[in-house]
């Protein structure tokens, strides 16, 4: 049965492949992702041999309990649930939930990332191995920890299966995702900060470790690290027992989540707004509008906008006040901009309701006038209320004024490069249970990465006259900046309608596809 | 053919490949200006791959498509304000009202708002829809879905309607709704497309029937030419080819013995 599943999951990533070289191209640059996360992550935690052997355990200790922690949070976020295989889409068949629990995990473990996470876990037995034994007790400690990783986010994932089924539960986790990205940058602004010197000692580490040696894959990195027999056996015979628990809990969830039946049908109405209306009658008001009751509708917009404040936020404490003011605040332009660049994505299949009005090229770029005006209306103000807190925490007034026009205009060079980036590169975003920010559906991987790079590539290249002379305290260039993001948000669009009017068909197909 | 009516969509040789696989082999499609008409065949015949195609949506590998007597990739200007689609999978603004949903669809259009508005409110109360109007398309069910599809296509007044399986997974009321609104339509002189494998209901509604199977059209003119003596559905069997194998094989099957 195992072995079924296990040649299920291939063919479903044989079957991703199919239909175009795009898809074979997205394949093999995951398995070269997964390569690459592999080697370095292995030749890192290898590297630990170097340290002193107390200094190593309760690294190692921490770094299995963290990546944990990722494994156990990921599928709910950036991943999804592994639809492929959702139990719910298995319950019809006659296969016991014994089976079918052994089934799925078999095919859990079966794939890139799967494989990449144990070879980067095996990094730790070469870094606190001393000898056969000890070689065979951290194998023993990675595979467990492994299957920890494994079945706890199964157990979760199905535990949690039908609030991420709901509209809700999805809108609801979306935003839970912020606090987690906040929680993931903890340690860097700690370490970052002021602060961290005095953090940051082999004291602290000592009892981080300690707190993290009481958890499962913490308890597995400690008997790896460790020769005495006493802290090797009970420890590892504790992560099987946790291992087993959890196990039989995914199953317990499994049968529930089985026989149970979908009820969330409430649904409730929106107020009736007049939004837009001031926007103008035409396209370009009824486009802008639309967008804007999207920004705060739909989980995914609202998901990027708010981390792209979140993470401006962060490096401005993190980076501390050695580089003022503008640098913070071109950088949230520079996030809010990009929340562009895949416009026509986030329509998704309904994207043809677009295109079929579009018969011009000046059908397009009043599309694409709109939908830059939505993203000027929540991003200025908040440029807005970042120079205004910057200025007031700095007492430099000017220095703000300054980097918020200089702001404006990298907004503006930013929404210019991303519609176009929209038109030349757009893909589709998964409405379905995955709920978290901009990743992409099967086979289409490698897109969103072409596209962010190259809006990065073309707003940084022209950002540059707006910026060196700004960070060098040039101040008569910022007004003159407004205007210059003001010329290419224009040009963009511009180009980006060319572009488009010859592409509808295309775009329409590579945004429609469901994740 | 008749010769004296204009054709509302022609298509010439048009087609349409999918990596190796042919999905529209050169079809020679022809609807009258103001029939009501089926577009039949099987799954996988090509239906929606051709009105894709004729909507613009979906660029074909070969072939003209007119609509009015206009191309539709060549002279789009002419062509898109004179159709309105309703495509297979329901998709629409999910995180809009329908009533949100069709001030967009009127605006982009270029409407004047207090006539969107107006048109609007109307199709709402005739589609059954005024008391979920201001619900998200989200949380709408199939038939609101295909209403409030319907009202988007309709809501400037096309000369053409498109409509891929408007009745399929609806219920009977909303189906009668569909019904009436869009005979209402045809009354005026209106032409509509619409696909569907019901051939009772073709049978019922339409006056022009085009049979494809297998990316080709196999028959096509009006409902009496097409059907000849006998009933649209046995016609339809002969046409697309589908002998009746019921009898060999699955001589296993409705003994309940295992």
């Amino acid at each position: 049965m195992a072995w079924l599943f296990v040649r299920l999951k291939l063919r479903l990533i044989a079957g991703g492949t199919r239909g175009g070289i795009d898809k074979k191209v997205g394949l093999v640059l995951t398995v070269l992702a997964g390569i690459f996360v592999a080697l370095l992550g292995f030749a890192l935690l290898a590297l630990l041999r170097l340290a002193p052997a107390d200094v190593a355990a309760d690294v190692l200790v921490i770094v299995f309990a963290v990546f944990a922690l990722i494994w156990l949070i990921m599928p709910l976020f950036a991943f999804g649930l592994d639809e492929t295989l959702d139990p719910s889409r298995l319950a019809l068949f006659p296969l016991t939930t014994r089976q079918l629990a052994a089934g799925l995990f078999a095919a859990s473990v079966t794939g890139v990332w799967p494989i990449a996470s144990l070879v980067v876990l095996l990094g730790g037995v070469a870094a606190v191995a001393r000898g056969p034994i000890s070689v065979l007790v951290g194998l023993v400690a990675v595979l467990l920890t492994l299957a920890f990783c494994v079945v706890a986010a199964r157990a979760l994932t199905t535990g949690l299966s039908k609030a991420l089924r709901s509209r809700r539960g999805r809108d609801a986790i979306a935003l839970a995702g912020l606090g987690f990205l906040v929680v993931v940058q903890l340690p860097n602004l700690l370490v970052n900060n002021r602060l961290g010197p005095e953090l940051f000692t082999r004291e602290t580490l000592g009892a981080v470790a300690g707190a993290f040696r009481w958890t499962p894959p913490g308890m597995a990195a400690h008997a790896m690290a460790s020769d005495d027999v006493v802290t090797v056996v009970p420890g590892l015979a504790a992560v099987a027992l946790c291992v087993g628990a959890l196990g039989w809990l995914w199953v317990v969830l499994l049968r529930r989540v089985l026989v149970t039946v979908d009820t969330t049908t409430q649904t409730s109405a929106v107020r009736r707004t007049k939004g837009g209306r001031h926007l103008g009658e035409g396209r370009v008001g009824a486009v802008a509008g639309k967008e804007l009751k999207y920004m705060w509708r739909d989980p995914r917009y609202r998901v990027g906008w708010f981390s792209a404040v979140v993470v401006a936020v962060i490096f401005t404490l993190s980076v501390g006040d050695e580089l003022g003011v503008l640098f913070p605040i071109t950088l949230a332009a520079i996030l809010l901009g990009l929340q562009a660049a895949n416009v026509f994505g986030t329509d998704g299949r309904a994207f043809w309701i677009n295109l079929l009005t579009f018969a011009r090229e000046a059908d397009v770029r009043g599309d694409l006038t709109g939908r830059q005006l939505a993203h000027a209306l929540v991003a200025v103000p908040t440029l807005t209320v970042m120079a205004v807190v910057a200025g007031a925490v700095t007492g430099d007034v000017s220095g703000a004024v300054f980097a918020w026009l200089a702001a404006c205009g990298v907004l503006g060079v930013t929404l210019g490069a991303g519609v176009l980036a929209a038109t030349m590169a757009p893909y589709s975003v998964p409405e379905r249970v995955n709920a978290f920010g901009n990743t992409a559906v099967p086979g289409q991987g490698w897109l969103p990465f072409a596209n962010a790079f190259g809006v990065m590539f073309v707003a940084g290249a022209l950002v540059t006259p707006v910026v060196l002379p700004a960070a060098f305290g040039l101040a008569w260039v910022a007004p003159i900046s407004v205007l210059y993001g003001l010329a290419v948000a224009w040009g963009g669009r511009r180009l980006a309608a060319m572009v488009a009017i010859d592409r509808l068909p295309q775009i329409l197909s590579s945004v429609s596809r469901v994740g | 053919m008749e010769a004296d009516r204009t054709a509302a969509v022609r298509t010439d040789g048009l087609v349409k490949r999918f990596g190796a696989q042919v999905a529209v082999a050169g079809i020679d499609l022809y609807v009258p200006a103001g029939s009501f008409a089926g577009l039949v065949g099987p799954n996988g015949a090509g239906k929606t791959t051709t009105l894709s195609m004729v909507t613009g949506l979906l660029r074909p590998d070969g072939g003209t498509a007119y609509v009015n007597g206009a191309d539709v990739w060549r002279d789009p200007v002419s062509v898109k304000a004179a159709i309105g689609v309703l495509p297979e999978g329901l998709r629409l603004f999910e995180r809009l009202s329908g009533r949100e949903l069709l001030a967009y669809n009127g605006r982009i259009r270029g409407l004047p708002g207090a006539q969107v508005d107006a048109r609007a409110e109307e199709l709402l109360a005739v589609m059954d829809l005024a008391e979920a109007a201001d619900k998200l398309v989200v949380d709408y069910s199939t038939g609101m879905r295909k209403k409030i599809g319907l009202a988007a296509a309709l809501l400037h007044n096309p000369a053409v309607l498109f409509l891929d399986e408007p009745f399929e997974g609806v219920d009977p009321v909303s189906a009668n709704t569909i019904r009436e609104v869009l005979l209402r339509y045809t009354r005026s002189g209106s032409t509509v497309i619409f696909s569907s494998h019901t051939m009772e209901l073709v049978e019922r509604l339409c006056d022009w029937v085009s049979v494809m199977s297998r990316g080709q059209v196999v028959a096509q003119g009006t409902l009496d030419q097409v059907r000849g003596e006998q009933s649209l559905y046995d016609a339809f069997l002969g046409l697309v080819g589908a002998a009746s194998n019921g009898e060999e094989g699955l001589s296993w099957l409705g003994s309940s013995s295992g």
